[in-house]
Formats: structure tokens, sequence, C-alpha cells
């Protein structure tokens, strides 16, 4: 193990680490403002990455473009699955309303992940477009260029959405119902449509970390347990409240990875998040809601 | 339980019994091992969940260890059912291990924790025992799907009478207790923590088991995929569907899944999730009590014409 | 103004309040007393909306508020001060400020009122761009009047002002609300501190295990010897 092979696992470990922020920050946005645990969040990047697929495949759109499309698409779906279902989750205390979330989450996800195996078939899929192969050679070290605009763009998301918190008056109305939802009633804040604001936002940004994924990775009707574990180590690691720390969240899960997977060889890449992930959880046994 | 619940029981088993005489297409036979092996697993699942109220979703972990210290120690020549209780006593040890910390979460992080420990064990196991495992072609030669049933009629029944027996038992309302309000049992003087390993210990035993009786079911197969969460889920939906924290709920809840599962398998893959998964939703917001809730909703109906 | 006629409310069940009848009268500040316990803060959820009664009306300008969502009945011009001030931790002076102005009837004029939040509470304007929790606690108590001073209400409820609080600010901050009185702000107040109330308010309600135990003018309540003996303590036999 050279430092210029460990120097390239890390370089990838932070450039896939950025998608797993950006996968977190729509499930934690979700899981603070509403007190949802929505465990079927990565069916929804699944969905996300098969809208940009399929407009690629047939319509020829490049999927950074697609994303156009597919963040107002799972907007409008958050919406619906709002109304839909987790509509009728709040109406319990947060106790009772976190294990129903779960429930119903895992039973969202396999309908989710059987609807895609029936209309995609279980095959993987990628988006490959004509510079799918380019790489910059920085320094030795080799970082595809289609990655790189992944990870940029995840920034820029994860920073526009930091905005949109703390300018837009239902982004202030969506954080002052995570802290205190009576509070914010109180104050004249219709609760129950920041829940639905929040939520169709957390959809939309599981749709584009999901295109994302697409185009530099692959996806596969499979790949919704795997990034719903990232998100929630992601999740569990960074806390809930801030959007940029989600972010580093992410960065630091890849890092982990990267470097776990040069130590111990490649197959064992998921057990360490995964043993942090228990470790944290069982180190904060109150929960992440206490301050 | 009633004695007539117990005369029932008895006669269903005894009847079940004859059935391999009865039935001489293998294939029946395999549905009638997969509904028993479903069961065995529910109800496992059903006393840490049902009963004792911690959502366990990394089960498959237990059911995995068991199958894997079955399948190693049957192939190496010992006694399938020494190698069978061997994988049960590890799944148990497995269990009491990560029991006591997992343990310190509640509700959905329990869930969410014991997800990820399961996870842990099938990326493990799977790393370290990537080969397919196959039987020497003499145990083949000497396969007997009979005695698969009946150890699988054995197993149902046992994990029918542990729900049966604990749900009358003082252990049962301590485990019911928990699950209701587990600060206010403690309160009252209720060990929450030694009733909820208790559940533990008796539900990944028969889990463990069940893995056994899988490895020992299966011709082939790779290591890690009684490993695989999907088991854990089939318990879980078998046994909201049926009626959590009901006796009869997973059986019912088996039966009703593996007849759907294997009828719209010939045509369409998995599409039977499809359907669970929003039936599960719908008993999650409307039914809670499963198909047994249903069941005595229809009998008084049916009583009050 | 507000009426509330024969309340009743519980938690599950415990009933809380046991039949209350109480109003507040256009220009009045009402004190509610009573023990730990009586339901004073029960009743306010009530008023408030964040809990729905099992039995009995309110009624706020002659309109029911009956099942009226919380954020409906700050538009409808009441806006309440909770128990324990009930801020947003990681938010600053300004943002919990034009957070109290975000009822649609509350939007216009918000920068004129949040200018006379600021000239009633020059320490705010000082701070404005500061977290709140890190000040102390008569400002936040500050802030949280001031959040709902940013709604416009025509009613103000407050749960407990004075709790955890320093004479000195008290003194600073009921006479604030005695202001506040005067611009046409009617005002139902609930306060341990029953002296203080006493002096601020024109009529008070005595609230004892869910029921209204006694009622009327505050001086005459003042004199009381009932009351005396239960809440104003040994400083008040001396007199």
């Amino acid at each position: 193990m050279t430092a210029a092979v460990l120097l390239q696992q890390v370089v990838l470990g932070l450039l896939i680490g950025g998608l797993y922020g950006l996968a977190a920050a729509g499930l934690s946005l979700v899981f603070g403002v509403l007190k949802v645990l929505n465990v079927a969040h990565g069916e929804l990047i699944m969905l996300g990455g098969y809208g940009a697929f399929w407009l690629f495949a047939l319509a020829g759109v490049d999927p950074f473009v697609a994303l156009l499309a597919v963040v107002p698409a799972s907007l409008l779906m958050g919406a619906l699955l709002y109304h839909g279902l987790f509509a009728w989750v709040v109406r319990a205390h947060e106790e009772t309303r976190i294990k129903n979330s779960l429930l119903i989450g895992f039973g969202l996800g396999l309908a989710l992940h059987a609807l895609a195996v029936q209309l995609f078939t279980a095959d993987e899929r990628a988006v490959t477009t004509a510079y799918a192969g380019a790489v910059l050679d920085l320094g030795g070290v080799s970082v595809p260029v289609v990655r790189l605009a992944s990870l940029a763009l995840a920034l820029a998301i994860t920073v526009g959405l930091h905005g949109l918190l703390a300018r837009w008056r239902w982004g202030r109305a969506i954080r002052a119902t995570a802290e205190d939802w009576e509070a914010a009633a109180l104050a004249g804040i219709d609760v129950r449509r920041a829940y639905l604001l929040a939520f169709s936002i957390g959809t939309a940004l599981a749709g584009a970390a999901g295109t994302l994924v697409s185009v530099g990775y692959s996806i596969s009707p499979s790949i919704g347990l795997e990034w719903t574990l990232k998100a929630l180590i992601v999740v569990v690691l960074a806390g809930l409240g801030s959007m940029l720390g989600t972010f580093v969240g992410g960065l630091v899960l890849g890092l982990a990875e990267a470097v776990s997977a040069t130590a111990f060889g490649g197959p064992y890449r998921e057990v360490v998040g995964l043993l942090i992930f228990f470790l944290v959880l069982v180190a904060r046994p109150q929960g992440l809601f206490t301050r | 339980m009633s004695r007539a619940g117990v005369l029932a029981g008895i006669g269903a088993v005894a009847a079940l019994a004859w059935l391999p005489v009865v039935v001489r297409r293998d294939d029946h036979l395999n549905f009638f091992v997969l509904v028993l092996l479903t069961v065995t697993l529910a109800q496992s699942w059903n006393i840490i969940a049902g009963y004792a109220g911690q959502v366990n979703l990394g089960h498959a972990a237990f059911f995995g260890l068991g199958a894997l210290v079955t399948r190693s120690l049957w192939i190496g020549g010992a006694p399938v059912v020494a190698g069978m209780l061997a994988g049960a006593a590890v799944a148990v040890a497995f269990a009491l291990a990560v029991g006591a910390a997992a343990f310190r979460l509640r509700g959905a992080y329990f869930a969410i924790g014991t997800l990820a420990l399961g996870e842990i064990l099938r990326i493990t196991v799977g790393n370290v025992l990537p080969e397919i495992s196959t039987l020497p072609t003499d145990v083949i030669a000497g396969y007997r799907l009979a005695t698969r049933y009946w150890i699988a009629l054995a197993l149902a029944g046992l994990s029918v009478l542990a729900v049966a027996g604990l749900s009358a038992s003082r252990l049962g309302l301590g485990m019911q207790a928990v699950r209701e309000d587990e600060e206010a049992a403690e309160a009252t003087g209720v060990g929450a923590l030694r009733l909820k390993l208790v559940a533990l210990v008796i539900s990944t035993g028969l889990a463990g088991l069940a893995g056994g009786l899988f490895a020992f079911y299966h011709i082939s197969y790779y290591p890690a995929h009684p490993f695989a969460p999907h088991w854990t889920f089939d318990a879980v939906l078998v046994t909201f569907i049926g009626g959590v924290g009901t006796l009869h709920g997973p059986i019912l809840g088996a039966v009703f899944y593996v007849f759907l599962k294997e009828y719209l398998a010939v045509r369409w893959v998995d599409f039977h999730l499809l359907i669970f998964g929003a039936l599960f939703v719908a008993i999650v917001l409307l039914l809670p009590g499963g198909l047994v809730e249903a069941g005595g909703r229809l009998r008084a109906a049916w009583r009050s014409t | 103004m507000l009426e509330v006629e024969g309340l009743e409310a519980s938690y599950g069940p415990f009933l809380a309040l046991a039949g209350v009848t109480l109003s507040v009268r256009p220009g009045e500040i009402v004190a509610l007393l009573g023990p730990n316990g009586a339901g004073k803060t029960t009743l306010i959820r009530c008023v408030s909306g964040l809990l729905r009664p099992r039995a009995g009306a309110i009624r706020w300008e002659s309109a029911p508020l009956d099942g009226v969502p919380a954020h409906e009945i700050v538009e409808r011009g009441i806006a309440v001060v909770p128990e324990g001030r009930r801020l947003f931790p990681t938010m600053t002076v300004e943002e919990h400020l034009d957070l109290g102005a975000f009822a649609p009837r509350a939007r216009a004029g918000r920068e004129r009122r949040r200018e006379e939040v600021f000239a009633i509470f020059p320490v705010l304007r000082e701070r404005r761009r500061q977290r709140v929790r890190s000040l102390s606690g008569g400002q936040q108590q500050m802030v949280a009047i001031g959040r709902a001073l940013m709604a416009a209400p025509r009613l103000l409820v407050l749960d407990e002002p004075s709790l955890g609080l320093a004479p000195r600010v008290v003194e600073a901050i009921l006479g604030v609300l005695g202001e506040i009185n005067r611009a046409g702000v009617s005002i139902l107040l609930v306060e341990q501190n029953v002296h203080a109330a006493l002096a601020l308010a024109h009529r008070a309600c005595i609230l004892e295990s869910g029921r209204i135990a006694g009622e009327g003018p505050a001086r005459a309540l003042l004199d009381d010897p009932h009351v005396r003996r239960a809440y104003l303590g040994p400083l008040a036999l001396r007199e």
C-alpha cells in the first residue's frame, strides 16, 4: 500500500462522500422537521436515478441537465407521498411517530423496490455520456471528471439549501418547526404546511442525489437499502440541524470508507461505516434530538 | 391457552405429520416446508418484536449464523440435529454479546442499529466465504425431502409452543409491559433489560434453528445468502400482516405470504413484495392487528347479523 | 372580546379543566392566578389552539375558536407568550421578530412594528444579530414578548412571564405590559407572582383544581383574606 494508492483512494472517497452528504441532507431535513424516519429515502434516490437514466436513454438528455426535470418531479412526488402517507404519520406524538414512520418507510421502500424491478428489471444501469471516460490527472491522482462535477453540484445544492433555509421565509419557518413546533404554531406558522414543504424538499434532494449517482456510478432497484444506510450513517455522525455539517459528514464517511478499504481490503469498505454508525448510536442512546 | 386450543394444536400437528405420506409431489411438499420455515422465522421475530416490542431489523443475522454453523458441522460429518443445536447456540451467544449494547437503544434507533449489525455480519461472511456451498454427492443422493419436512414441522410447532407459552406466562406479561411503556414497567420493578434479553434469547435461538433447517434443506447456496436482510423483511411482513403480537398472526401471515409469493413468482418476480409492501403500510396505518384483527371483526360482524 | 364558557379539558383520563368560565373585555388586563397544577397552562393551551377542549366554548370577537388551528388563531388577533418562553435556540433576535410576523395579517407594517418592539425593548436592538441562547433570562423573555407583539395582536396572552427572573427585571417587564395595554392591547396574564400581577391587572380570576374559585377587581382581591392567606404569604398578614 503506497502513499499514491492511498491518496487515490482518498480522492475517490471524497468524491462519493459528497453524494453521501447530499443523500443524507434530504433524510436529515425530513427527520429534523417532521420527526419522521423515512427509511424509503434510498428508494427515492433510486427513482431519481432512474428518472435521469431514462431521460438520457430515451431522449438523450444530459444527466446534469436532467436535474432540471428530475428535481421538480421529485418535489411533486414528495408532496404526493406526504399527502398520501406521511400526513397520517405526523398525527402521532414524537416517539410513536418515529416508530410508525420507520415501519411505513419500510413497507414503502419494499413496494417501490418491487415496482422498480417490474418496470426497469433488476439490471444495473449507468448513464454513460460521451464525456463519461474523461479523467483529470492531478499530480498522479486520476480524478474522473464526471464525479468531480457531481461533487461540485452536490456542494452547490447543499449551499443553496442552506441559503434557502436561512433567507426564505418558509425556510425559516421550517427551521422553527424543527426546533419547536408548538412555538412555531404560536408564531403563526402553519406547521402542516411546513411539514409538506420539508418533505417535498427532502424528496427533491433525494432525486438530485439519485441523478448524480446514476451518472458517475451505477443504479439498480436494489441500491435503495444501501443508500438509506449511507444517509443514516451520515445523519448519525453529523447530527441534525446543519446542512453544511451534513455535507461534511458525508465527506468524512467517504474518507473513512476509502481508508478502511485501503487498509483492510475493498470488500470491507461498507463495514466501517456501519460499525461507526452502530457505535455512535450506542454512545448516544438518547437519540438525535436532545441538545 | 385454552384446552380446546391445545387439542386443536396437537391435532393439527398430528395431521400435518401425515402429509408426506399423502402428498407425493416434491414441489407441493416444498411449498409446505417453505410455509413451516416461514412460520418458525416469523414466530421467532414475533417474540422479540410483537411481545417484547423491540423491532429487530437484524434478525437475519441469527438465521444466517444458525445456517452457517449447522452447514459447517453437518458437512463435516456431525449429525444434523447436533449441528442445528450448535447453530442455535451460536446465534444466542452472538445475541447476548451484542444485546447489552443494542438494548441501550430505544424504538427506531434499536431498529436501525440492529439493521446495521445484520449488514455488518452479512458483508463479513460474504467476504470470508465467497464461494458457493454445495453438498457432497453422496449426501445429495441420500436426500429425503420428508425428513426436512418433519424437522420443519417440529420447528414450527416449537415456535408456536414458545409463543403460546410466553403469552400465558408472567415472563410474557412482563415483556408486554415493557413493550407498552418501558419506563413505567421499570418503575414498577420489572427488570426491563433482563426481560428483553430473555426475549432475545428465545427469539434468536428459534431463528438459529430455522437457519439450521435452511442449511439442511438447501442443496447449494452462498453462505452469505441467509444473512440477507430480505429474510428479516419476510419475517416482519408476515408477522405484521398476520397480526403482530398474536399467536395465530404469523401462521396466517405465513400461509398467505408463501402462497401468494409462489403463485405470483411464476409470472412476476418480486411482485409479491409490491403487494405486501403496500399491504404492510395499509395494516400499520389502518389495521394494526393484521389479518387476525380483520378476522375477529368479520366474526363479530357475522355474529351480530 | 374573549369569552370562555364552561370549558373542560383533559390529558388522557386526567381532567385538568372542569368547567371554566371567564372573559377578557377590550382594553382590559385580566390576571389568572392559582396554585401549580390548577390548570392555568391548560387553559392557555386551549385558547391558543394547541389543545382541543373536551367540552365548553371559546369565543373570540364573537366567533367560535373551536377546532381552529393555532396559526389561524394568531391570524385572528391573539398572540401567546408561552410558559418557558419557547424560543428557537439557534435563531437570532431578529429572526424571532421576523417569524413573529409570519401570519399574513401581520406581514404588512412589520418593519414599523419591529421598530416599535425595539423602542419598547432597547436592549434587543443592540443584540438583534445575537443567537437567543446567549441572552439572559430577562432578555429572552423580552424576545418572547417581542415575537408575540410582531403579530399585531389585539389580545396578548402571557403564561408566567416572571418565571426565573430577578425582581427588578420582573418589574420592568410588567411595566412594559402596562405600556402595551395603554396602547390598546388587551392582556390575559397568568402569573405566580400574585402581588405584581394584581398591581398591574384590572381584574383577576383565581383558578383552583380546574375551576374558577374567585373573581373580581384586582384591588378587591388584594384585600380578600382567602387570597391573602393562600397566595400572598406572610408579608400580606402584616398589613
